[in-house]
């Protein structure tokens, strides 16, 4: 129970007023002369239990009619299963329309199941509610209940996956701050498997999370990456293949390439085979299709792989970039070591560079070709002649001092990140230079190891087994084949990002650095709906989730906060206990 | 038309005078509303015949004369005053009690009223006396019909002063041997004394061959219990104290008191003796008129 004045119960403390005035009348009563005592004692004699049963019922009677009348003016809220208005409440409405709410199960959109359950949870509201709204992209939205369901209303499947597990523990923080009653989260999700699977909610006591309970969910393929490489494109797929238990069918894949009129130019084809459901790993299959990259002119190119139509169709094209270049000519300067050397060797193997003095890997100097790539010299008196050369040539970054081993550590070369150094300098910014915000391409201990100025590579530890571990990792070769053919030319990899299906490049000037293809997260594939178990167990366990069927969570919404004022009941009670009172009081006398 | 003193509010009639006139005012009163003498003597002698006239009593009526004359006449008698009677008056302190102070106290109401008994007696040629006792008799005047009488009497009632406690069964035990001749006891008193006790005296006294009559006399606020909201009624007598809340207390109390009442008058029926319940804001005249 609660109260809308709780400071109205401080009248309570005028409960004591009987009592007290029961004490305080305990004086010594006037003396008057009346001779006939003797009549008066034998009246008291039979009465005594009478009166005292009198006095004991008052004292109860009017004690009761204060604590009643202070509580109905306290107004205390008492809890009703049916009807009847709730108490003020902040709640956060996480409507899931996440690109798994585009599916088609049983002939609808699953968004506009979810639409009408978001509906029914906000018509609940009243004024004296403060509501948010959460959709898939993480973003609270407050307003007014119109408002809300204004954006409800036009709330289409989006590109973005939502974690339901930090979705309900961002709202459930959201409504435990605020000073209101009642707190609740009403989750409206299709109830992914996948968006639950990240870890378990920590949801606050005092905090409500009501859970549509998912449906069943639909067999599904999507596209979740396509990488370009060697000439051949590797379509992975993923989803939930709820094929009856049969073996699962091969998946045929259309590669088109090009953008504006020669897009939708079928450029191959190829076949996926899925494997079992139920198997590590089954529902990840992987195609690789051959692109004719003999035809396709140096430069960055796009293309899009595509599936049959299915019930989600968000998920089956996905775009994809990759830039068609001649291999770079790079050379090794003697001082570069035997690791560099022997590295170069594979890659002119491999067709990946050829010889030319495009690219030069020093060791301790610092070449005069156009990119240049620089290691600390092996001798630390001469470090400070290579810090001025790469000062001569505009480098705004020099060596330092010999700093503490560490791990390599970088986001653009991922080869690169648990690697031991055991050498190195410390990599500073000379005064006065403008490092730029994408310099530093991998760290040790957090401070510069890699980093690039202009054309000018410069690296903190020599590329030798003495000062790395790197030459003799199998990252090597792809590592000195990023740098001379990406790093050196401030190329960056292909990055993948959700959103609507795109690419977007990244420029310097005039060039062409790199690109990022946007597309629907893979797991988005994947509509096995959690179990009940699993979402009450995600969203905060059994003592604050409630996983509900459309019906209850229609009807269960503010029910933990849904209250009637007793305040009426209370002054019809008081009236009872006064008349009982004027009767006990006036009968008896 | 003069009013008449017996049919007054008491405490008013008081205020006219000391007790010799209020309770001559009275028996004049009294009197003039009798058609005959309210007490008859154990003896009457014929004195005359007059004619009858309407209105008189036909066992007056002589039977002979209407015979042989056929003529009405009446017989009358002269009464013979050798009644002897005794008043007592209960002085104890509990007599001087009064509810409110309009109200007389009841041993002025026992006073004014035995001042008009006596007088009546008196007049009426019977030996009349006095008896005022608290927990011994006070005041003692043996009855007598001659001259001055009444005055003894009335100055007996005021030489007596409102006395301790109430010992009635002593003083009417020692009464019983004073009162050797057979004649009529009259007891006003409040009767806050043991019941047993005194009604053990009356009854004697009957057994001697007394007329025995009670008056049990009570202030009205005695008998319908009021006063402030809480309260320590204390007996002036016995000092005895009680701690009541009036209000809530006044049923029972009432139904005590008739209780009581009650239990008195059962008492003196079986017994013989008269009973009259009275109260201090009854008028003199119909308290005496209870005793015709």
């Amino acid at each position: 129970m609660s109260f809308i004045h709780p400071l109205a119960l401080l009248g309570l403390a005028a409960a004591a007023i009987p009592a007290l005035l029961h004490l305080l009348q305990r004086r010594i009563p006037p003396q008057l002369d009346f001779p006939p005592v003797r009549y008066l004692s034998a009246a008291e004699r039979e009465s005594a239990r009478r009166l005292k049963l009198r006095h004991l019922l008052l004292l109860i009677l009017r004690t009761a009619l204060i604590v009643v009348i202070v509580l109905a003016a306290a107004r205390p809220l008492v809890p009703l299963r049916g009807g009847g208005a709730h108490q003020p409440t902040a709640a956060v409405i996480i409507l899931d329309n996440s690109p798994s709410s585009g599916a088609i199960v049983d002939g609808g959109l699953v968004l506009d199941r979810l639409r009408v359950a978001a509906r029914s949870s906000l018509a609940r509201t009243t004024s004296a509610d403060r509501v948010w709204l959460m959709l898939c992209d993480g973003v609270l939205r407050g307003g007014t209940r119109e408002a809300l369901l204004v954006t409800i209303d036009s709330t289409h499947p989006g590109w973005l996956r939502l974690d339901l597990v930090r979705a309900v523990e961002r709202a459930s923080r959201m409504v435990n701050a605020q000073p209101l009653v009642g707190r609740e989260v009403h989750v409206v999700s299709d109830g992914q498997r996948t968006a639950l699977a990240s870890s378990r909610a920590t949801v606050p006591s005092g905090v409500r999370v009501l859970a549509l309970a998912p449906e069943r969910g639909a067999p599904n393929r999507g596209i979740a990456a396509v990488t370009v490489s060697e000439g051949a494109a590797v379509i992975e797929l993923s989803g939930s293949m709820l094929d009856n238990g049969g073996t699962p069918q091969p998946v045929p894949v259309t590669i088109r390439i090009g953008a504006g009129r020669n897009r939708g130019e079928i450029a191959a084809r190829g076949l996926a085979t899925p494997g079992r459901e139920g198997t590590e790993g089954a529902t990840r299959a992987a195609v690789t299709v051959s692109l004719p990259a003999q035809s396709l002119a140096p430069g960055w190119w796009i293309g899009e792989a595509a599936l049959e139509p299915d019930e989600l169709r968000a998920d089956d094209r996905r775009p994809f970039a990759w830039r068609v270049a001649p291999p770079a000519k790079v050379m090794a300067a003697p001082s570069a070591g035997s690791f560099v050397a022997a590295a170069l060797e594979v890659l002119q193997a491999g067709r990946h560079i050829i010889d030319g003095r495009d690219v030069v890997i020093g060791g301790g100097d610092v070449p005069t070709s156009p990119h240049a790539i620089v290691q600390p010299p092996d001798d630390p008196a001469l470090v400070g002649q290579a810090n001025r050369a790469l000062a001569s040539r505009g480098v705004p970054w020099r060596w330092g001092q010999l700093a503490t081993p560490g791990v390599l550590s970088s986001t653009d070369l991922t080869v690169l990140n648990g690697v031991p150094v055991v050498r190195r300098y410390r990599i500073e910014g000379a005064g006065g230079g403008d490092q730029g915000a994408d310099a530093v391409v991998a760290t040790v201990n957090s401070e510069p190891w890699l980093v690039r100025s202009g054309r000018v590579v410069v690296l903190g530890s020599r590329l030798d087994t003495a000062w790395t571990a790197l030459p003799a990792t199998p990252g090597f070769v792809p590592f000195i084949d990023a740098l001379v053919n990406r790093i050196v030319i401030g190329e960056a990899e292909v990055a993948s990002a959700e959103g609507a299906p795109r690419v977007e490049f990244r420029t310097r000037g005039t060039d062409t650095i790199g690109a990022t293809v946007f597309g629907p997260d893979a797991r988005e594939s994947d509509l096995t709906p959690a179990s009940t178990a699993l979402v009450t167990a995600a969203l905060g366990g059994k003592d604050r989730t409630s996983v509900l069927s459309p019906d209850r969570f229609a009807a269960e919404g503010f029910s933990g906060t849904r209250r009637a004022d007793a305040s009426g009941i209370l002054l019809v009670l008081a009236l009872l206990l006064a008349a009982a009172e004027l009767g006990v009081a006036t009968r008896t006398r | 038309m003069a009013q008449r003193l017996d049919l007054l509010d008491p405490a008013e009639v008081a205020r006219l005078g000391g007790i010799e006139i209020v309770a001559e005012g009275v028996v004049e009163g009294f009197l003039a509303g009798l058609h005959r003498s309210p007490f008859r003597g154990f003896s009457v002698e014929f004195t005359e015949h007059r004619a009858y006239q309407a209105g008189d009593e036909l066992k007056y009526l002589d039977w002979r004369i209407l015979g042989r004359s056929d003529r009405l006449f009446v017989k009358q008698f002269e009464e013979e005053t050798n009644l002897r009677s005794m008043i007592l008056v209960d002085a104890s302190r509990s007599m001087a009690w009064q509810g409110t102070p309009e109200r007389l106290t009841k041993r002025a109401y026992a006073d004014r009223l035995a001042a008009a008994l006596a007088l009546i007696l008196l007049r009426q040629r019977d030996a009349t006396g006095l008896v005022t006792f608290d927990e011994q008799v006070r005041q003692l005047i043996p009855a007598r019909v001659k001259t001055g009488q009444w005055t003894r009497i009335v100055r007996g009632l005021l030489d007596t002063p409102d006395g301790q406690g109430t010992a009635a069964h002593a003083a009417l035990q020692r009464l019983t041997a004073l009162l050797a001749r057979r004649g009529m006891v009259v007891l006003i008193s409040d009767l806050l004394f043991d019941r047993e006790l005194a009604l053990a005296a009356l009854r004697y006294l009957r057994h001697r061959g007394h007329q025995v009559v009670v008056f049990h006399l009570m202030d009205p606020a005695e008998v319908e219990l009021s006063g402030p909201p809480e309260v320590r009624f204390k007996d002036p007598e016995s000092a005895v104290s009680v701690v009541v809340r009036p209000r809530e207390l006044a049923r029972a109390y009432a139904d005590t008191v008739r209780r009581e009442i009650a239990a008195w008058r059962k008492a003196c029926r079986r017994h013989g003796i008269a009973y009259h319940h009275i109260q201090t804001d009854m008028p003199f005249g119909l308290a005496l008129r209870l005793l015709t």
